[in-house]
Order: structure tokens, then sequence, then C-alpha cells
């Protein structure tokens, strides 16, 4: 093979193998002429090879991409100091193609010459533009929530907290981040939420619940609702957790107003009963009385008399006190340690005379006579009695409303059973919902039940219905023992 | 011998206070405290007027009277006595309508009103 054979199989691999780059690649010499270039470069700018081989880098780049990237003096550098300058970004745009993003690394060479390669990023940097983008809108999301969103590593340490969190908790990220979510909690608490993210850990399903955020600048806590996430990596393998929280302080007022109602359609059912309860000790005092006013009676008689007189208005001014009682207990929130026994007692006393007045037979059965609770007393006899009117109405041919309380291991259970006409199957599901009613319109608001079912799950007990049509219905009240 | 006079009340105070006014006349008074108690000291003894409660524990006081106002011997006369009640209610004005009772008394009343009513119903015979 001639010399001239040689050259010419040596130009051709020369060529072959820099075409096979897949970035654009050019040869320069130090007057900065360009001596080959490959495939890659001339589609990317658009040239030919006639009119880039051989002249000068000027020619080649647009002045504005010399200017901007200072590549002329690079290159000169390069051939000085004999090292390789590597990732330098350029933003190139040839007539007619849209902008190109590149990143560029200049290599000396032996004989005089340096590499200049341009590796195409745009659709890297493309990519991690728009990753960007999503990021900073999921962060806007999470910041504009009026709702408390934090996510905590698995062992419950805040990662994030976002700017509800700072507002309702008066704690700022900085204060926050890396300490235990529990230590925000109440005291009482701290030992239930550290148990929470612990289940985090295996569980997959979210786990929801109501407790105090202490808010230490305004010197208190405020009470919010919370579902716990399982945070999963690709694998389904946890590695945080997610915490949302909402200020229940509006909700709270709403269902208090909504109580109070409630225990006034209460009291309206209660009124009839009321009246002749209160009237037959009425009637007592006054005939007493009369009989005093007689004229030849022993001192036994009149004695007796008397007391008759006061017993009875004990007995009416006792039907008031309770009346009183049911009527206000509302006001009173703090959670407390609660006789249920009492409160069941209580309650059944409120309704008895209504229940007299339709001949229904109220029976209590007891395992203990003291079962202890935490709870709010008024609000749990507010449940009784509105489960026990509810029964009432639906026996008005009497019947028998009978009450068994039993133990089931850390529970009570209180079930409540009538033998009026039961509830329809379709309906079984439906009568904690808010305004569901089976009443004719304008009896009855609908909220009864589903005012129970928030109040039962404030002590965070339960509430279930069991009935078949005409066979009477039973409700049953599930409470955490103290 | 005067025939007694039933009292139904399941309030013992109330049954008392009837007695002691009625008793005061020289009459004999039994007391019943339920339903079942009066319907059963009715069928086996003979009362001239019965002071009957409108609300009684097991039943209610206007059955008590249907079942008087069946019997076929010694049919007494029944007097309603009621806190829930009041003089012109339509279910008071019905029972006397119907002759299932034969007077209205609403607690509470006077001495006086109760024996008006009493003497208006004794046989005056006596």
């Amino acid at each position: 093979m001639s010399d001239n054979s040689l050259k010419k199989n040596f130009e051709v691999r020369y060529d072959m193998l820099l075409n096979a780059i897949p970035s654009s690649v050019l040869m320069v010499d130090r007057k900065l002429q360009v001596l080959s270039v490959n495939d890659n470069f001339l589609l990317k700018s658009q040239r030919s090879k006639e009119n880039t081989v051989g002249r000068p880098l000027a020619e080649v780049f647009p002045m504005v991409i010399l200017q901007s990237t200072g590549i002329e003096e690079s290159i000169r550098n390069v051939f000085r100091s004999g090292s390789a300058i590597k990732g330098q970004k350029m933003t190139y745009r040839a007539p007619g193609v849209p902008l190109r993003i590149y990143y560029y690394s200049i290599l000396p060479i032996p004989n005089d010459q340096v590499m200049l390669i341009m590796e195409d990023v745009t659709e890297q940097v493309r990519l991690s533009e728009e990753v960007r983008r999503v990021e900073r809108h999921l962060a806007s999301v999470v910041e504009s929530a009026s709702d408390i969103v934090l996510s905590t590593d698995t062992e419950g340490r805040i990662l994030t907290w976002n700017s509800a969190a700072e507002k309702l908790s008066g704690l700022s990220v900085q204060e926050v981040h890396g300490r235990y979510f529990y230590d925000l909690c109440d005291a009482n608490q701290k030992q239930v939420v550290r148990l929470i993210f612990q289940r985090m850990k295996t569980s997959n399903e979210p786990h929801t619940t109501e407790f105090h955020l202490l808010t230490p600048s305004k010197g208190g806590s405020i009470l919010i609702s919370w579902v716990f996430s399982p945070m999963l990596d690709d694998y389904g393998k946890a590695v945080g957790t997610v915490v949302v929280g909402r200020d229940l302080a509006e909700r709270r007022k709403l269902e208090l107003q909504l109580r109070q109602s409630q225990k006034l359609t209460a009291l309206g059912v209660m009124a009839g009963g009321i009246a002749h309860e209160i009237r037959n000790p009425l009637a007592v005092c006054s005939s007493s009385a009369q009989f005093l006013l007689e004229n030849n009676i022993t001192v036994e008689f009149h004695k007796e008399c008397a007391r008759k007189i006061q017993a009875n208005i004990q007995k009416a001014s006792a039907i008031i006190e309770n009346l009183l009682r049911f009527a206000r207990s509302s006001l009173d929130t703090e959670m407390g340690e609660v006789d249920l026994v009492t409160v069941l007692n209580e309650t059944i006393e409120l309704v008895a005379n209504q229940a007299k007045v339709q001949k229904i037979q109220i029976q209590l059965t007891l395992q203990k006579t003291i079962i202890l609770v935490s709870g709010v007393s008024g609000l749990l006899q507010q449940v009784f009695m509105n489960i026990f009117l509810n029964a009432i109405n639906a026996m008005p041919n009497g019947g028998v409303l009978s009450i068994t309380v039993n133990m089931v291991e850390d529970r009570v259970i209180v079930r409540i059973s009538d033998t009026g006409v039961g509830i329809p199957a379709g309906d079984l599901d439906k009568i904690f919902d808010p305004f569901h009613t089976s009443s004719p319109v304008g009896q009855g608001t609908g909220l009864g039940l589903s005012i129970c079912y928030s109040i039962i799950r404030q002590h965070l007990g339960s509430i279930q219905a069991e009935s078949r049509y005409g066979q009477g219905a039973t409700i049953i009240v599930t409470l955490p023992l103290l | 011998m005067n025939t007694p006079i039933l009292i139904v009340d399941d309030e013992p105070d109330m049954c008392w206070v009837i007695s002691q006014i009625i008793q005061s006349q020289g009459l004999n008074v039994v007391t019943a405290y339920s339903g079942e108690d009066a319907c059963f000291k009715l069928a086996n003894g003979d009362f001239s007027v019965v002071f009957l409660d409108a609300k009684l524990p097991d039943m209610d006081g206007l059955e008590v009277a249907r079942r008087a106002s069946t019997m076929i011997n010694n049919r007494p006369r029944v007097v309603l006595v009621s806190g829930y009640h009041y003089q012109d209610d339509p279910v008071v004005r019905h029972a006397i309508d119907d002759g299932i009772i034969c007077s209205f008394l609403a607690k509470p009343f006077t001495n006086e009103e109760l024996l008006k009513i009493l003497n208006s119903l004794l046989p005056t015979d006596r």
C-alpha cells in the first residue's frame, strides 16, 4: 500500500471515528482555525463542511456566542497550560433551529490542536427545569394550603412545615426543623402520637385522629383534626410520614350551635312529660295546704301535711333542676373523669316522664355500679338523651326501652334497644348522616344522630345501629374505659 | 254501709291527699298504684266512684276507665284526675261524650272541687 493510500485510509477512519461521536466535535489549531469537524456539529449548526473546515472560529460561531462564552480565550488558555477545560455551558441558536443548550469541553491534543466537544443537553435541561417547575408548583400548593401540612422522617422528626403550620402554631420552620413532632403535642398525647409514627413504618393505611397542638407563643393549644399518611418510596418502603391537620375551632363552633338547637328540640319533646310530673307534687302541696287551713286537725296530721308539702316542693324542684342542668350542660366542654352509670341514670330520669306518658317501660342492666370513662358528662348525657328520645318516639303505642351496659376488655359497650318499628335496611347506614330524618317535615331536624356521632367520636368511641324493620332497633355506643 | 271509693295513682302522696279529702267525709277508700292493680280491684270489688290518674306506668288511665265501663254489675262512675290533660282537652271531651268517664279533675285542684264532683256522683240515698 502506498503512503498516499495509507494516508487516505487513515483519513477515512479518522472521519468515521469523529462522526461516530454523538456530540459536536471541532479540532482547532493555535490560530483558532477549524482543522476538522464532525457531521454532528454540521447538522446542529446548519453549516456545510466547506465553509467550516479551514475557517477561523470567529466565522464558524456567531459573534454573540464567542463574546458571551469567551471561548477563544479559553482555547488559548488550553494551548498555554496544556490542561483541559471541562463542563462549560453554552446556548446556541443556529439559523432556523430552536435554541439548543450545550456543555462543552476543550481538550488539548498533541500536535498543536485542541478538541472542542459540545454535548447537546437541551433535553436534560428542559426536563430538569420542568422538574423544578413542578417542584415549585407543589411547594406553593403546600404553602398556600390553609391546612397544616408537614412531613417527617420515619422517627417523626420534622422535615418540612408549611406556612399554615407556622401561622397556627406560632412556631417557625427553623424552630421545629429536626424536632420530634410529638414534642409539639399535648403532654398526655405524646405517647399516643409516638405510637402512630411507629405504626406508619409498617402500615399502608392513613391514620385519622384529633388532638391538641401546643402553641407556646400564644401560651395554649389548639384542637386539630389530623391525618397521618405513610410516605413510601418507589419500592413501597416507608421513608417518612406526611401529616395534614385542620383547625377544628370553626367546626367546633358550628357543632356547638347544632348541639344547642338539638337540645332545644329535646326540651320541647320533654315538656309534655314534665308538665305532668310537676303538677303531681303541686297537687299534693295544694291539697295539703288546704288541710292545714282546716280548724280541728291533730298535731300529728298538721306535721304530716307540712312534711308532704316540703317533700313535694323538693320533688318539683329536682325535676326543674335536671331540666336546667340538661339545658345548660353544653357550655362545659372540659374532658374529665365521668361515671357513665350516673350519666345514664340522670338521663333516664329526664325521659322517664315522657316514657310513662307513652307507657314505655325502661330497663337498665348494669354489670357494675360505677363505670369510669374520660369525657364531658353533659355531652354524653345529650347523646343518650337523643338515643332514648328516638327510641321513645319509635314506640308510640308503648313498649320496652332496654339499656344494657357491658365491659369488654378496655371498652364499655352500651346497647340501647327499643321494641318499636325499627329502621328499614336501606336507612341503616344513613341514620348518622346529617339531615337524614324519618320524621315528617317540621318534626325533627335530622341532625340528632349525626351530632351523637360527632360527640362519641370526640370521646374516641364509636356508635352503630342494628335493626330489623318491624322488630325494633338497637343503638350501640362503645367508649374507651378510663 | 257505704261502698268504698277507689283511688288509682302511681304517686303514693297523691293517693294520700285524695284519701284524706274523701275520708274527711266519712267514706271508705281503697288505693291502687298501677293500672293492673286497679283492674284487679275493680273486678273483685264493688266501688261507687273511681278517682283515676290519666297516666299510669303500665297502662293509660282511660284504658282502665274503658274496662270499667264494660262491667255489667256495679258499674262505677269514673273521675279522670290528671296534670297531663286540661279541662277542654279533646281527649277528655271525647271520653265524657262516650260515657267512659263522668268527670275530669285537673291537677292541682282545690279540695272543694274534688268534693263537689264526688258529691255529684254519689248515690243520693246514702
